[in-house]
């Protein structure tokens, strides 16, 4: 068996590079691909966590999170639409009326 | 102690109603020309949620597997979150009146309250994550809803933010899972005070993270100032004293009930925290031009003295100072949060009228002090409100301001933290000035322009966060025991 701990590094891998990847890009996609694998680490640590314990609540919370995840892409992808219909531009950074 | 499906209908009665009204809105919606109806049929389901929340019995165990638990604490937010969608409901009925996408605003607005409603009765992190995603995802689409560009902006660094703190909430809840093996806050709680070790103090920090974006406190503050000047202003309302006191409430449940074996580390680190984010808040809400922004910075300032709440329990037990102590320090934080909930829904609003006063006069910068020059004798009641949420904002009695305030000075004086309570009566004076300088416009220069009539919607909203607020500042003395008693169920 694989031990935890290989399964939680890899989880703080994927948070490190999503938190980087949102403080460095500017593309509206890319940061929403950066928050979806935020999200998909804490649900690594969820399953992982739960194969090693004696209940399935971890597993229940990543479904639960799984589909929170997929809402919430399509509320930002709405955002995003019309974003870009009003700026004819998702760069986030060419987007300051108000200081960004 | 199993529940017949009556006792849920009585004890959750508001969610589901809410809930339910939310999708048949949803549906006719589609088939009707005519939605002023909508609005009339969110306010009348506000009110009856509103004494459904009042009358649940909050002694019965328990619901759903042990997730939600209706008690003093979960109702005291209830009301709050409730009376203050229905104040936004008023505002919206002249805001959005003949739009034709005003289902929308309604069903959202109905959603978000049921997630933070969710979020007030969880005691399990997977109820409490659900019900503040529902409350999130709802205020986003809601921050958009103009679909102007300042809003659509707005709405983007709202969503990104918010979707970051929920990410990192989740990175927190999961290494909870992880070192005590349940989702139970209780269960958690039990846990972490038998092995706590630093990998608790990593998910804690996680956690302060994740909500403390939610409750605008510095650093993670920097979101808020440029939702609330970009989004709607009636939505704006609704962050400022819905959103933001949901966040409040996952923070005193998560970190008071399920850390408790961390309370001796973390008070010093977070008095540093409220002390940078009062004064912050503060400083920085003087420069502002625009009201809307102003008010943004005041909040942020607010959310620094509320969070004195957890600084006063986390010194009272870690003196070893009387219970009774951090029961009055939590409780003067709940008045507080009520206080402020009211008086910055009722100030936005007002700030809304004037908005909407310079838009039909056709000028730029509908934000901008100089539009409320002579409001007094332009809109006097819109003025007149203004004035009192003004000073219930700087403190000044008898409002829910003063008490609140009052309450969380001296408690913060009995913990034997003089050094904050100083600096909190520091902050409290410099906030006056910028307070003090919008009344002067309002009632001490020239007016720009001729009488206006204020839209109906608006003016009942205003009046009625005014009564809660004179109410709650002449006779507090039902709202203190009640924030007791929910004090009580967070410190038992």
């Amino acid at each position: 068996m694989i031990p935890l701990v290989l399964y939680v590094l890899l989880a703080s891998a994927m948070f490190t590079i999503g938190l980087y990847g949102l403080l460095t890009q500017r593309n509206g996609i890319k940061l929403m691909m950066c928050v979806e694998i935020l999200l998909n680490s804490a649900n690594i640590n969820l399953v992982a966590f739960s194969a090693y314990l004696p209940n399935v609540n971890g597993q229940v919370f990543a479904l639960f999170s799984i589909a929170l995840a997929a809402a919430e892409a399509g509320v930002g992808f709405a955002i995003l639409i019309t974003l870009y219909r009003l700026y004819g531009t998702i760069e986030l950074d060419k987007i300051n009326a108000l200081r960004w | 102690m199993a529940l017949a499906f009556s006792d849920y209908l009585s004890l959750l009665g508001g969610e589901a109603l809410l809930t339910g009204l939310a999708l048949v809105m949803i549906l006719i919606g589609l088939f009707m020309k005519n939605k002023n109806l909508m609005g009339i049929l969110s306010l009348v389901g506000l009110v009856i949620s509103l004494f459904l929340v009042m009358g649940a019995d909050m002694t019965k165990g328990p619901l759903f597997y042990g997730t939600l638990e209706v008690d003093a604490l979960s109702q005291f937010f209830k009301l709050i979150f409730v009376a203050v969608a229905l104040i936004v409901v008023m505002a919206g009925l002249s805001r959005y009146k003949d739009s034709p996408a005003q289902d929308e605003f309604y069903v959202l607005l109905l959603l978000a309250t049921v997630g933070m409603m969710v979020v007030a009765s969880s005691i399990d992190i997977v109820t409490l994550f659900i019900g503040f995603e529902l409350a999130s995802l709802a205020t986003y689409a809601m921050a958009a809803f103009d679909r102007e560009k300042q809003n659509l902006e707005a709405a983007m660094k709202y969503f990104i933010f918010g979707s970051v703190s929920s990410a990192m909430m989740l990175f927190g809840f999961s290494l909870l899972y992880g070192l005590s093996g349940t989702t139970r806050l209780a269960e958690i709680a039990a846990a972490s005070v038998e092995s706590m070790g630093p990998a608790t103090l990593v998910a804690l920090l996680f956690l302060v993270a994740g909500f403390g974006f939610k409750m605008a406190l510095v650093p993670f503050h920097m979101w808020a100032p440029d939702t609330y000047e970009g989004a709607p202003t009636i939505v704006t309302a609704f962050l400022a004293a819905g959103s933001k006191k949901m966040g409040f409430v996952a923070a005193f449940k998560v970190i008071f009930i399920a850390l408790i074996a961390l309370r001796f580390e973390w008070y010093m680190a977070f008095a540093i925290l409220v002390a940078i984010t009062m004064t912050l808040g503060n400083v920085v809400a003087i420069w502002q031009k625009s009201v809307k922004r102003m008010l943004a910075y005041s909040s942020v300032a607010y959310a620094g003295y509320i969070a004195i709440a957890f600084v006063v329990v986390g010194a009272a037990e870690h003196g070893g100072l009387d219970l009774s102590v951090a029961q009055n320090g939590l409780a003067s934080g709940l008045m507080l949060i009520l206080g402020h909930a009211f008086m910055k829904t009722g100030a936005f609003i007002a700030a809304a009228v004037v908005g909407y006063m310079a838009l039909s006069e056709g000028r730029k910068n509908p934000d901008d002090l100089e539009q409320y020059a002579g409001l007094g004798r332009r809109a006097p009641i819109t003025a007149f409100c203004m004035l009192i949420f003004l000073f219930s904002l700087s403190g000044i009695p008898p409002t829910a301001g003063f008490v609140g305030k009052f309450m969380l000075w001296g408690s913060a004086i009995d913990s034997g933290l003089v050094w904050l309570a100083v600096l909190f009566a520091l902050n409290s004076a410099l906030s006056l000035y910028y307070y003090l300088r919008v009344i002067m416009y309002m009632y001490v220069r020239e007016p720009a322009g001729g009488k206006i009539i204020e839209p109906k919607g608006y003016v009942l909203a205003m009046v009625v966060a005014l009564v809660v607020v004179l109410w709650i500042g002449v006779f507090p003395q039902a709202f203190v025991d009640f924030a007791y008693s929910a004090a009580e169920v967070l410190l038992h």
